[in-house]
């Protein structure tokens, strides 16, 4: 177990380590800095993990051992079998494939869309500049609403496909504006020497720009898949049938329907609760796949957010 | 958090539906009383009457807004479907909303002008805010083409209950589900091995249930004897009944009908709400019930009920099965039961609607040339005795046998709730029957078929109850159903909010004359006054 004790850890570090006193590392202020941040940290670790490790323990502990509030981080009651029936359910798979063909769709497009838009917003040359940028920055703020949104959307026949999913909000104007920000940072000889070696605008995005984007592009594939993978609201909107929808959605009508089935004083003549372990097991297996990629991408999200924060 | 995100979403959708319907109104006439059906009468049956079995002419299409139940998702290939087609010729064409967002998107449906034919599973009063936009067919104009509809509410003499559905209108807009009687569900569930133990009855009332916590707080002195789920608005709205009064889920309005001084009055400000909120206090204040019974999930109530820590706790018929006694059983020889709904100080009484959860038309179904056929579709599979039996049970020598003695039995292979635990299939899950959108309500025999043993015999000592009457209507017009809106929220909100305090102490029972001005200053006078008015303009108008 780390010490969290700050006291502890202040007595380690006021011991002097060798002969290294002089750095502005080891001011005293610094090293005070240094504890509390730790000790602070640990404790947001401790926050943050606390209910994800609790969700995991409960997925492979039994039902009653959960229900008499005795899991916290280490399963009780070891079970597999509420795996396999979640395994075993034709309507959790097929929403899961759901999940995953809309989350590459409308991240491919939004990807494309965003760099397109974002590139040619970052040319100081391009005259109404700042009419697009207004265009898309007013739907920061403003938007039609709920039903006219609606009425949009079925009137273009989208209703029931995926792309009443991956096409309204393609793209995210935070993630334009960084992008924007980023294309702006690259130097504009690059593009300039490409010019004079006879590359066409598209050769120099498809050549230069991009390859030199991959942070970026990093970035807002892990911003938009995430956003897309955890998205419910539209496919709850713009979705009439039960085969069409995302795993979210799924997630949410079980456990919506597991909490409040017999509340509202709502006479279900047979209100059978979902049981704990099932959602946990749910949920276990929907965020699995965002939890296994992250890692790996992590490193660009880390340098990613720092993107366009600082012009030269 | 999330009512509240939900109203403000209703808000909205309410807002628009102004605006987007206001046109399609415009366009379909207002049918009126004088209802002309020449032209919509294709696929229809001539001479069907109850007792009937509908069947389209020719092939009839219905959409349906359906609610989804993770428990049992939707499946195109039930027998529910393939069945209802074979005996109708009507095909379902359901529109699958989940459970968990069903208002939100039913509102959105009807306010974009885009909902199904049959909007199923509304409560009576939700239809209300749809009633001023014309998209809503005003049923009650075409009441003569449901012939079972109408020989139930004959037999059950349910038309007082259905009069407290009109509109300012004297219309209704919501074909409700209905009982045949008041059904009483929720109740008090005791440990009842701990009541042996200690030589105690179950109580009949509550006084005697405040004597019985005290003897189990006496052999328990480290427990809460009660502690409650669903926020405690459960107990509320049941005991609240026996009170004479309205609390918990049973406080959907402010105000009540005063039957000896034949008026409306404030609810929260009613010395029977007092009473029992005193009751309550009482109850707390000597650490009789958990005062987490108002605020914790329900979870966290059935897991101390099940570790023993408390010994009583709300309950309905499947709680018990499904919550309480599988997870009890961990502590040697624990029994649970629910008892008969204690009595108050208003007597041996309930207080309760027959009518449950309907649907509602939407007003482009009178367009269609089959809408006749839709409308004896609609009486035959909801009101009929023959399709509640089906929808509940199944088809007979398929899911389920019938004696000579009318005793229903499912097929060993199926099974349903408690019966034939372990069958391959599910009569809900893989058939389709005793889903939330097609089955509810009838004949108290129908309902019952399906109960315990135990449940009927609690259903029994709730038969000799006294079923108070109804209030009469008192339907607001347009314009004063959008004062009341702003009246209503805020002050249900404060008597919710101070009900809290009162019964946990953090405000003295001594200021609540200064309680009941803070509720005049927040308009509860002229809330009940706005009320009082629709009933008396309502009484002058339908006598």
């Amino acid at each position: 177990m780390v010490t969290t004790d700050p006291t502890l850890l202040m007595e380690r570090i006021d011991k002097p380590v060798g002969a290294r006193r002089t750095s502005l590392d080891d001011s005293r202020g610094y090293r005070v800095f240094r504890v509390v941040n730790v000790v602070v940290l640990l404790g947001v670790v401790a926050v943050t993990l606390y209910p994800f490790v609790n969700i995991v323990a409960q997925s492979f502990s039994s039902e009653l051992y959960i229900r008499t509030g005795q899991v916290n981080l280490v399963p009780r009651g070891f079970n597999l079998d509420t795996y396999k029936l979640v395994a075993s359910d034709s309507a959790f798979w097929n929403s899961y494939l759901n999940t995953v063909v809309y989350t590459v769709t409308a991240t491919a497009i939004s990807i494309v869309l965003t760099t397109i838009y974002a590139y040619v917003l970052s040319k100081h040359r391009l005259k109404g500049r700042g009419l697009l940028v207004g265009i898309a920055v007013f739907t920061m703020f403003f938007n039609g609403g709920l039903i006219p949104n609606y009425v949009l959307v079925n009137g273009l026949g989208m209703t029931n496909t995926i792309w009443a999913i991956v096409l309204p909000n393609a793209i995210s104007v935070f993630n334009l504006l960084v992008m924007k920000a980023f294309f702006e940072s690259l130097p504009a000889e690059l593009e300039e020497a490409a010019a004079i070696d006879g590359l066409n605008t598209y050769g120099i995005l498809l050549r230069i720009v991009l390859p030199l984007s991959k942070a970026v592009l990093a970035t807002m594939i892990l911003f938009y898949a995430v956003a897309n993978w955890n998205s419910w609201f539209q496919a709850f909107l713009y979705l009439d049938r039960a085969d069409l929808f995302p795993v979210t959605v799924y997630l949410r009508n079980m456990i919506a329907g597991a909490t409040s089935a017999t509340s509202v004083g709502a006479v279900e003549t047979n209100a059978v609760a979902i049981s704990a372990n099932i959602k946990a097991v749910t949920m276990v297996l929907t965020v699995l796949p965002i939890v296994a990629v992250y890692p790996f991408i992590q490193r660009y999200f880390v340098s990613g957010v720092m993107l366009g924060a600082v012009k030269q | 958090m999330r009512t509240k995100w939900k109203r403000t979403l209703l808000t909205l959708v309410a807002g628009s539906l102004v605006v987007s319907v206001a046109a399609c109104s415009e366009e379909g006439a207002d049918p009126g009383s004088g209802v002309n059906l020449d032209g919509k009468k294709t696929a229809s049956m001539a001479d069907y009457k109850a007792g009937a079995q509908f069947k389209a002419t020719e092939p009839v299409d219905v959409g349906v807004l359906y609610l989804d139940q993770s428990h049992y998702p939707i499946k195109d290939d039930w027998l529910l479907w393939k069945e209802i087609t074979q005996r109708t010729n009507v095909t379902i064409k359901p529109t699958v909303v989940p459970y968990s967002d069903y208002d939100q998107k039913r509102g959105l449906l009807i306010s974009s002008g885009d909902a199904p034919t049959i909007i199923s599973k509304t409560y009576p009063g939700q239809e209300e805010q749809f009633v001023s936009s014309g998209a809503i067919l005003p049923v009650s104009d075409y009441i003569d083409l449901m012939p079972h509809f109408k020989d139930k509410v004959e037999r059950w003499k349910l038309q007082p209950e259905l009069n407290t559905l009109r509109q300012e209108d004297g219309k209704f807009y919501v074909l409700p589900g209905m009982h045949e009687k008041v059904w009483q569900d929720y109740t008090l569930a005791f440990r009842t091995d701990e009541l042996k133990r200690l030589n105690l009855e179950a109580p009949k009332d509550w006084d005697e249930v405040y004597t019985v916590l005290k003897a189990i707080k006496a052999a328990n002195p480290d427990s809460y004897p009660l502690s409650d789920r669903f926020e405690a608005k459960s107990i509320l709205n049941y005991a609240g009944q026996t009170f004479g009064t309205q609390a918990g889920w049973g406080y959907v309005r402010n105000t009540i009908w005063n039957e000896s001084a034949q008026k409306y009055e404030f609810t929260g400000a009613t010395p029977e709400y007092k009473e029992l909120i005193e009751y309550f206090h009482k109850l707390v204040a000597e650490g009789l019930m958990d005062p987490e019974s108002f605020t914790q999930k329900d979870d966290a109530a059935i897991q101390k009920f099940a570790s023993g820590k408390s010994f009583a706790i709300s309950s309905n018929a499947q709680n018990i099965v499904n919550d309480y006694r599988p997870n009890v059983s961990k502590i040697p020889g624990a029994t649970v039961a629910k008892i008969p709904l204690p009595a108050g100080p208003k007597g041996n009484v309930i207080r309760g609607s027959r009518l449950e959860s309907g649907l509602m038309v939407s007003a482009k179904a009178v367009e269609s040339d089959k809408f006749v056929a839709t409308m004896q579709f609609i009486d035959w599979l909801w009101y009929s005795d023959e399709a509640q039996e089906f929808t509940k049970w199944g088809v007979k020598g398929t899911t389920y046998d019938k004696d000579s003695s009318g005793k229903r039995t499912l097929k060993p292979e199926v099974a349903f709730g408690g019966m034939n635990v372990g069958a391959p299939k599910n009569l809900q899950r893989d058939f389709g029957f005793q889903g939330g959108v097609f089955y509810y309500g009838g004949a108290t025999e129908l309902l019952q078929s399906m109960f315990t043993e135990e449940e009927v015999a609690f259903q029994k000592t709730m038969a000799d109850k006294k079923v108070e009457a109804l209030p009469p209507p008192a339907p607001l017009n347009e314009d004063e159903r959008e004062r009341a809106a702003l009246l209503e929220s805020p002050l249900k909100d404060f008597v919710t909010q101070s009900t809290l305090q009162f019964i946990l102490g953090q405000r003295d029972l001594s200021t609540w004359d200064a309680y009941v001005k803070e509720l005049e200053a927040k308009g509860s006078n002229d809330l009940v006054e706005l009320v009082n008015g629709a009933h008396k303009r309502y009484k002058e108008k339908n006598g």
